[in-house]
């Protein structure tokens, strides 16, 4: 029997986790570079959570104000990798100038928990804002909040992919970035737009993440793990199913891990080490992931 | 610290990064290897140096077997200390152990990892190597008994026969060995097997079509490699006195590395050593002159990140192929030219 304490967790990571790589995967996909800044990208929102709380606001609050935050720094990302490519710098070059803008957020987190600590009198450097979740029908309000935010924003997703005329160019320009520009696609302002929702979508589960989960400027390298594992587990290039890998990696960090860790305590501690094993198994075993499987068994069909 | 510190300080610490930037420039400059997780191998032959020779002088002094190295860390290393201050036999024995146990663990392990990593495009390797190397820091993080966790773990110095001269003794032990694996590297990169690594960078298939064995070659570069920064891993430690896992991150062992190599050209042995040695001065004076900036309200370690991104940046977009560009001319070209020695 799984303790509902860990079943919530589960929960909460999955719908994080999940949204998290799919905006990887679609970045990835868009422009074939690995936004090696996601992660930070994404907990950069979490220190915009605290400062709301200390003001004495629900936490909640702060989802416009993160998604607007990792839109903004996700699209400058973007301008300055856009740049680099039109001057043909290299796919090395170009993972290094997403580097650049981790190590600036990196450093941004850690001179704000530092001035928070010093002017404050506040220990930034980790923390949990639990204490201001409220409940709902006596369960955490987050698991609501995270849960409705990712089917929404999945299904927002999803329509706007289908039924408009944006998100038909956005999946040309996915599909043949060449020869959309040919056809007369507005690329640059596609990618721009695009890269600018995915960075929000970051923002948004980075703020999420403190009200349930221990935050530290350390999380997002650590997160970062469990977001590749789960685009390798769901397949390199699908959105749907980093999504899905986004639920198996969750849970298999989290209930797995507790199960194991009954017979075997001191697994617990190693629960982010569990997403890198999945994945090198992955990678060797199932190299096109669960959308590759699903793509077989159709084609079999 | 005094001037001959510091002086002794930014030489050892050049040396380490050398040994660093110029596997990696063995990797990627060379090989077209993109790995983003440097710091692998380099944790484990700093894991294995917490691990080993203090374990090893305990069994060989016949030290209560009730202590354990990890958790009676402090009572161990003193004893241990008073031990082999005068036995230096011992204790050059116990730094050459080490160095060739990491030496193989590095090499196999590298030789390993080789396989599902040149399964994938180059990108995605790299992220799988940063992963890996992510995960192995965790690893040594929560596990107390191999390398002291969280809090790290004191470990002997194989100079302290030295006495009062420990320090310099592991200095200048770091200095010689860099100068060795200077050496090799640049010998094997302008002997054939430079070459031959250059044309696989240029194009794998062409390599392919002429008989050679690509993806062997790649398994051995990235285990040889794999080796030296295990080595490195070692000297690093030896030279700290003390392993904290927690350390070994993806910014100090990872991507300065990456800008030191790219600052300084990447294919270019010699790029790479300046771009290095600019960097480290930098470094440690921005370390050594952090208390002069006691009046910010944070700690000024972290303008660290923020330089190297900028500078980073400022390379990316002014000097992609660094200061000395692969097709640089030799130093001996230079100075002919320079002396219009030239026919």
């Amino acid at each position: 029997m799984i303790p509902l304490p860990i079943l919530l967790t589960a929960l909460v990571y999955s719908f994080i986790l999940s949204l998290l790589a799919m905006g990887f995967t679609l970045q990835y996909i868009t422009l074939s570079v690995p936004n090696l800044a996601y992660a930070t990208i994404a907990f950069a929102s979490t220190y915009l959570t605290l400062t709301f709380s200390l003001m004495g606001l629900t936490p909640y609050i702060t989802m416009p104000f993160a998604f607007i935050l990792g839109g903004a720094i996700s699209f400058m990302l973007y301008k300055f990798v856009s740049f680099l490519r039109d001057r043909g710098t290299s796919i090395v070059g170009l993972m290094m100038a997403t580097i650049v803008f981790d190590l600036i957020i990196y450093a941004g987190m850690n001179i704000y928990a530092d001035y928070l600590a010093t002017v404050f009198k506040i220990y930034a450097g980790s923390f949990s804002l639990s204490e201001f979740d409220f409940k709902i029908f006596s369960l955490p309000a987050v698991l609501f909040v995270s849960g409705i935010t990712s089917i929404s924003l999945v299904a927002f997703f999803t329509l706007m992919l289908v039924k408009t005329k944006f998100g038909v160019a956005m999946r040309a320009v996915m599909e043949n970035y060449s020869l959309a520009s040919v056809h007369g696609i507005n690329t640059e302002q596609i990618l721009s737009i695009a890269w600018f929702f995915v960075g929000g979508l970051a923002g948004l589960s980075g703020s999420l993440y403190p009200i349930w989960f221990a935050m530290d400027p350390w999380v997002g390298a650590r997160m970062f793990i469990s977001i590749f594992a789960a685009c390798v587990v769901g397949g390199l290039r699908s959105i749907y199913g980093s999504l899905l890998g986004g639920f198996i990696i969750a849970f298999s960090e989290v209930v797995v891990t507790y199960l194991i860790s009954i017979y075997f305590p001191w697994v617990w501690a190693y629960r982010s080490v569990t997403s890198m094993v999945i994945a090198a198994v992955a990678l060797i075993e199932m190299p096109s992931g669960i959308a590759g499987l699903i793509q077989k068994f159709r084609g079999g069909r | 610290m005094s001037l001959i510190d510091l002086i002794m300080d930014i030489i050892t610490f050049f040396c380490i990064y050398a040994i660093i930037t110029l596997s990696l420039n063995f990797q990627q400059g060379y090989t077209g290897i993109f790995n983003l997780g440097l710091y692998f191998p380099i944790i484990v032959g700093a894991i294995i140096t917490a691990y080993l020779p203090g374990r090893l002088a305990m069994i060989v002094y016949g030290i209560d077997s009730k202590l354990d190295f990890s958790a009676n860390n402090a009572v161990v290393v003193s004893i241990l200390r008073s031990k082999l201050s005068s036995d230096p036999l011992m204790s050059v024995l116990l730094l050459a152990i080490t160095l060739a146990v990491v030496a193989l663990t590095c090499y196999v392990l590298g030789f390993l990892s080789a396989y599902p990593a040149l399964k994938l495009p180059a990108d995605y390797l790299a992220l799988f190597m940063l992963c890996a190397s992510e995960s192995l820091r965790v690893i040594g993080m929560q596990t107390d008994w191999l390398a002291g966790g969280v809090m790290g773990i004191t470990i002997i110095n194989p100079f302290w026969w030295l006495g009062g001269f420990s320090y310099y003794g592991m200095s200048v032990f770091t200095i010689l060995a860099t100068v060795c694996i200077i050496l090799l590297y640049q010998r094997m990169c302008d002997s054939p097997l430079g070459r031959l690594l250059k044309s696989i960078r240029e194009n794998e298939l062409t390599a392919e079509s002429v008989g050679k064995n690509v993806n062997g070659i790649k398994r051995t570069t990235l285990a040889f490699s794999f080796m030296i920064l295990g080595l490195a891993g070692v000297l690093h430690a030896f030279m700290m006195g003390a392993v904290v896992v927690g350390g070994y991150t993806r910014v100090d062992f990872s991507f300065w590395p990456w800008l030191m190599m790219i600052i300084g050209g990447t294919g270019n042995n010699i790029g790479v050593f300046l771009g290095t040695f600019g960097l480290v001065i930098m470094r440690r004076i921005m370390i050594v002159g952090k208390h002069y900036f006691w009046f910010l309200p944070f700690n000024v370690v972290w303008f660290e990140p923020i330089l190297l991104a900028i500078m980073l940046m400022i390379t990316l977009v002014f000097r992609p192929e660094g200061i000395l560009p692969e097709k640089s001319p030799s130093i001996k070209d230079y100075v002919r030219r320079v002396l219009k020695l030239e026919s």
